[in-house]
């Protein structure tokens, strides 16, 4: 890893990251506090007159304890959906904004080989997006801990998350591949952002009804089993498994791939 | 060690469809040589300069610097390279000095005396944010990145564009300073006179084929002006008119070389002959003189007059090329 450029990422893209950390705790902590009866219920009330459009978020039937709320109305979309966008901005950013402004050429016009360069870009892919998962994850267990406290189970919650950064490494391996091989952010950006909609629509639909249950499978989002691992299921943990090794199959072959491409520089 | 090779690009062809890109190129940097990189837009200088930064790799052929092949080993050979990209690209939300800096620490460089004193030398302040800057501001920086390490070789890809003429003075300045010191350099334009000055031998490429590789002096034998000299009255102009003809049948017949007059002004095309055409002209009361040098597509087609093996076709296309030149921006320069 080039340290250099690394600090250089985090002093360019902080900004970022922040407006999505900031967004994220508004959510997380709005769901929290309406795990209060008498908020719940008003929740309830509302999911009740528009089943559908709940259940497409994942949203139906959320159960009684604080994890199942939190994990029925957090990490069914929001905690999914949101991060995604930031993943998407941030891998075109990462490698197809260089090559795009031809400022790449001074990036590779360094003692350095090109694989390092763009491990660098990997690694603080990873990075920025842990220290996302970790904020998140801190921020949820103590606004929990001030408002019900020794009501969330830890365990069980902190298996979701797991997860849910499975979830995120597939997602970002999969965006960091698109920006890594296009000459153009139009295509890198494009092609990030047509995955993210479609595997989120597919899964939108797939929840509404018994119709279209089937069609889960056609996404990789089902592969995030948020019922599965809270209660530590095998076939959760694949699915989990699964995820990590999507997003590393990607980030590996982004890097290989750009090691041996030709440039527009 | 003077022959030695520091840069040997040995027959590569990179097709882009279209004819665009380099076909079958072949030329060599000598170690301590300003070699000048030149050809008209879109000639394939670029695309043979990002196979020399390992950007690109070559369909065909090699490309090597100090021995080294420039695509597996572009880190070692970057160890010993600096680089001027010709389209200035930098990270937009950074400041001037902050960006110097970014790469000075890149680089692994400790010592940013060199990069001071190029400030000063290109009278640059680099507080303000690059988005900002204007377009020379941007090719000093572009200068300074490249020159700040005080590398062994340089590879710069059009340097002056951008600069102002002083400007474009003191980079000719430091090029031959860093000549004096025995730096390799290669260096591509469009322009001429920038190459005459600084450059030892000249490559030149038109549609990705090399023309020809040669010394400066070599290359210059043929150049011709266009001069314009107005007479004090017009009959001198019709004697120096009828003087000149007599004399100089041979050249006014050659293809390419121009003799008019216009009332009281000559037009007419100097090759070496120059001096008898000054002395001729000094016989009479002189109001004005203006040079006109060749563009470089005026150059080619003198060039390639001389050498009548190659292809009628490309003469004859570069002629159309003249003619646009002359009636759009045929400046003084």
């Amino acid at each position: 890893m080039n340290l250099t450029l690394y600090k250089k990422e985090w002093k360019s893209n902080w900004i970022l990251w922040v407006i999505f950390a900031a967004v994220l705790t508004v959510y997380a902590c709005m769901i929290v506090a309406m795990f209060d009866p008498k908020m719940g219920d008003s929740l309830k009330m509302m999911a009740d007159s528009m089943p559908e459009i709940f259940a497409a978020f994942g949203m139906a039937d959320v159960g009684q304890t604080l994890l199942e709320f939190i994990s029925g109305y957090l990490y069914g979309i929001l905690l999914t959906a949101f991060p995604a966008v930031y993943i998407i901005l941030l891998s075109n950013k990462l490698v197809a904004r260089y090559i795009d402004n031809g400022s790449m050429a001074y990036l590779l016009a360094v003692p350095e080989k090109r694989t390092k360069m763009i491990r660098t870009q990997v690694i603080y892919s990873i990075t920025s997006l842990l220290a996302l998962q970790i904020y998140i994850v801190a921020v949820l267990l103590i606004y929990s801990q001030i408002m019900f406290s020794g009501e969330l189970e830890i365990t069980a919650f902190l298996r979701i998350n797991v997860g849910l950064f499975g979830l995120w490494m597939m997602i970002g391996g999969i965006c960091f591949f698109f920006s890594s091989v296009f000459n153009d952010t139009k295509w890198a950006s494009g092609c990030s952002t047509a995955f993210v909609v479609y595997a989120i629509l597919v899964q939108m639909i797939s929840q509404v009804g018994d119709k279209f249950e089937n069609i889960k499978y056609a996404t990789p989002m089902t592969l995030f089993q948020v019922d599965g691992l809270a209660a530590g299921d095998g076939s959760a943990w694949v699915g989990c498994l699964v995820m990590y090794l999507i997003g590393i199959v990607f980030y590996v072959t982004a890097v290989q791939v750009f090691a041996r491409r030709d440039l527009p520089l | 060690m003077k022959d030695m090779n520091v840069i040997n690009i040995n027959h590569i062809t990179k097709d882009y469809g279209n004819h665009r890109g380099v076909f079958d190129l072949s030329f060599q940097v000598k170690e301590g040589e300003v070699l000048g990189f030149l050809g008209p837009n879109g000639a394939g200088k670029t695309t043979t300069i990002r196979q020399l930064l390992g950007f690109i790799k070559p369909d065909s052929g090699s490309v090597s610097i100090l021995g080294k092949d420039c695509f597996q080993k572009a880190d070692e050979i970057q160890r010993k390279l600096g680089y001027l990209p010709g389209e200035i690209a930098f990270i937009d939300s950074m400041r001037g000095w902050e960006f110097i800096r970014f790469i000075a620490d890149m680089k692994g460089m400790k010592d940013l005396s060199r990069a001071k004193e190029l400030m000063e030398q290109f009278e640059l302040n680099p507080n303000g944010k690059i988005k900002k800057m204007s377009k020379g501001m941007k090719q000093k920086i572009g200068i300074i990145c490249a020159f700040m390490q005080n590398p062994k070789i340089l590879i710069l890809d059009e340097p002056t564009s951008g600069l102002d003429p002083l400007m474009q003075n003191r980079f000719v300045d430091l090029i031959l300073e860093e000549k004096k010191r025995g730096k390799t350099i290669l260096m591509s334009s469009h322009i001429f006179e920038e190459i005459e000055k600084t450059c030892d031998r000249a490559a030149i490429i038109r549609e990705g084929s090399l023309v020809a590789v040669d010394s400066m002096e070599k290359l210059c034998q043929g150049r011709t002006k266009k001069m314009e000299i107005a007479f004090a009255e017009e009959s001198m102009a019709t004697e120096f008119m009828r003087n000149y003809a007599a004399k100089h049948k041979q050249n006014s017949q050659k293809q390419g070389y121009d003799l008019g007059q216009q009332g009281n002004k000559v037009i007419l095309t100097v090759g070496n002959n120059i001096d008898q055409v000054v002395k001729a002209a000094a016989q009479f009361t002189i109001k004005d003189i203006n040079v006109h040098t060749q563009s470089l597509e005026e150059f080619f087609l003198h060039f390639y007059g001389k050498h009548e093996n190659l292809e009628r076709e490309k003469l004859s296309e570069s002629i159309d090329v003249e003619s646009d030149v002359q009636a759009g921006k045929g400046g003084v320069r």
